[in-house]
């Protein structure tokens, strides 16, 4: 047994609220969270997540709740006192100071002596590959170099928790990736726990190992990237991850195999089982848009909903089609390599996917 | 090379402008000079001889070097108080920052605003209930309250472009409030409290109008002596403290030229 299976959650965000005058910017959110997860805060502008993590950060009162940080109550501690590092959207370094000084102001606030922080710092540095430029001051630095100096500082005196306020957002897009893969070895390599804020899903996909989603100061869904991209349970997370098809469709009643049967604008379609619902209820269903084929005649054995090309879109990799059918719009991502033909406006195509595409959702919005 | 040559014309033309220009505002100054070592009792040119007598005044004259050491200290305390109180107010403006701060910040400036004649009544009136008339004291709170409207204008300049994230990132890595004033807020605010403090001196040290309101026997300061000196009695030795004055500040600007250079 470990430690952790013996005690209380790590962390715990317990019914949490904060409302701005009629405005609840989270709205009664609990969230528990293990010892050296990688947790993405992933949401719309709006949604709460910056707030939520500056609440852990202590910068935002609570209205109501409790967080618990290894059994203490953080909600009565100012920011100084809760020991966590926290990396600000723009850095936020000391401009009066060079990135040696900015490393080493947190462990001097501790009253450490001079040895022990020359020796962390430098080791700080290297974690960050830094260390050659301790002596700069932080507008000679590159972006990448400012962030990972931020980095530096919120880790340099070991805090249990690392909360990072969209960590990668000024940075161009190759410089992201990188980062991302930094970000994601240095977390594997210290074993402490990250939080992390971000709009943006290919960031939260392929950096976390948990990822909760937040829509109007909720969690819509909280889980490992693969539950959230492959069985969102709402219409938002859907839609908001990997922009999913969202139809409407009416349940008909379960297979003898255990697959149900839908009818969508006058086409049946089955898919697998996830909420639990009558026949006759009304549900939305979730395709991804990757996971269809366009084909020109109807294929045997799978779904297949006839409709009318409206648009195609060119995006190197993929084609962007959009299909107009009886059930709504759908979008297509296919592979132009793969596909044999060009679709153009007007044509008529068959968008054809497996029963083991469509997931049922819960409508919230 | 035609060319070139015109364009080092109209350059050599407009330099010269420039330095009619300003001779034309810095002639009446240079008048001080010889009119400071006149050997006579009253300001004219030095026609029969150069004299340091009204330099030695200065010195020697309890008049003059009374009201000089005065103006030195209530320049020196109103500075003090007007930086301190005047950046404190700043940073506390700064870190509110909400649209009350704006209508806050408006009240503070209005010393500045109003003319100061009517300043001085005010105080005039204000400090006799006060029993604060013809005391070190009284000027001191009067000129530090004309001069806080200045440090509060260059302090909150220096903060203008200064993330509120920064201030909370040093919170998160364990200062306290007061640590964080100290080592992030007021060293990234320097140069807007050391030119706050240099106008609060300056303002303090030349005003006339308030102190000639609120002071009579006990407390004289320069400008006041200067402006009975010049009504009464025409005193060359007005001339000797300028002078003086002038050759202050010319040290001082090159002082402050040279260590910017290095």
């Amino acid at each position: 047994m470990t430690e952790s299976q013996t005690s209380a959650p790590f962390l715990s965000i317990d019914r949490l609220s904060k409302n701005y005058g009629d405005l609840k910017a989270i709205d009664n959110i609990s969230l528990d969270l293990p010892r050296g997860e990688f947790l993405t805060l992933l949401g719309p502008s709006g949604s709460g997540k910056t707030t939520l993590l500056m609440a852990l950060a202590g910068f935002v009162t609570p209205s109501s709740g409790e967080i618990r940080l290894e059994g203490r109550n953080l909600v009565s501690l100012p920011p100084e006192k809760r020991d966590l590092g926290v990396v600000f959207q723009g850095y936020a370094l000391f401009p009066h100071m060079t990135v040696t000084e900015n490393v080493a102001f947190p462990l001097e606030v501790r009253g450490m002596s001079r040895a022990e922080i020359g020796k962390r710092v430098a080791t700080a540095l290297e974690t960050v590959q830094l260390s050659a430029l301790g002596e700069r001051r932080p507008s000679q630095l590159s972006g990448g170099q400012q962030q990972r100096v931020a980095l530096a500082r919120a880790l340099v005196f070991s805090p249990p928790v690392i909360l990072l306020d969209e960590p990668l957002s000024a940075l161009d897009r190759q410089l992201r990736a990188d980062l991302q893969e930094e970000l994601k070895t240095l977390h594997r390599k210290l074993g402490s726990t990250f939080i992390n804020v971000t709009h943006d899903q290919d960031e939260a996909l392929s950096m976390s190992t948990l990822i909760a989603v937040i829509n109007n100061g909720r969690v819509a869904q909280c889980g490992t990237p693969a539950q959230i991209y492959e069985s969102p349970e709402s219409t938002f997370v859907a839609h908001f991850v990997g922009r999913s098809n969202v139809i409407d469709a009416q349940v008909l009643g379960t297979e003898s195999d255990g697959r149900i049967r839908f009818t969508a604008g006058g086409h049946a379609i089955f898919g697998r089982p996830a909420i639990e619902q009558d026949a006759g209820a009304e549900v939305a269903l979730s395709i991804r848009p990757e996971k269809l084929e366009v084909s020109k005649t109807s294929r045997d054995g799978a779904n297949s909903i006839l409709g009318t090309v409206s648009g195609c879109g060119y995006h190197g990799n993929s084609l962007q089609i959009s299909v107009e059918t009886s059930a709504g719009a759908i979008r297509v991502e296919a592979q132009a390599w793969r596909l044999g033909f060009t679709p153009a406006p007007g044509d008529a195509v068959y968008v054809t996917f497996p029963d083991d595409v469509p997931v049922m959702l819960r409508r919230d919005d | 090379m035609e060319v070139a040559a015109t364009s080092r014309l109209s350059r050599t033309l407009i330099l010269a402008c420039g330095w009619i220009g300003l001779l034309f505002l810095l002639a009446p100054l240079l008048v001080t000079f010889p009119v400071s070592v006149t050997t006579q009792r009253y300001l004219s040119m030095p026609d029969d001889g150069i004299s340091f007598q009204h330099y030695a005044k200065l010195l020697t004259d309890v008049r003059w070097s009374q009201s000089i050491v005065t103006s030195l200290i209530i320049a020196g305390l109103t500075t003090l108080c007007a930086t301190v109180l005047g950046t404190l107010c700043a940073i506390g403006l700064w870190r509110l920052n909400s649209r009350f701060t704006h209508y806050l910040r408006i009240m503070i400036l209005a010393p500045l605003i109003v003319p100061p004649i009517v300043n001085a009544l005010a105080f005039y009136r204000s400090w006799i209930d006060l029993k604060w008339l013809d005391s070190i004291g009284g000027v001191v709170v009067a000129h530090t309250i004309v001069c806080l409207p200045l440090v509060l204008i260059t302090v909150s300049t220096s903060l203008s472009g200064f993330d509120r994230r920064i201030e909370q990132a040093a919170r998160s890595l364990g200062a306290s409030p007061l640590t964080v004033l100290r080592r992030i807020v007021v060293p990234n605010a320097l140069p807007g409290i050391f030119s706050g403090a240099a106008f609060s001196f300056v303002t303090s040290w030349d005003e006339v109008v308030v102190v000639l309101f609120i002071t009579s026997r006990q407390v004289t300061t320069l400008p006041v002596v200067i402006w009975t000196s010049l009504t009464e009695r025409v005193d060359p030795a007005v001339a000797a403290i300028s002078v003086v004055m002038i050759v202050a500040t010319l040290a001082a600007v090159l002082v402050r030229l040279a260590s910017s250079r290095s």
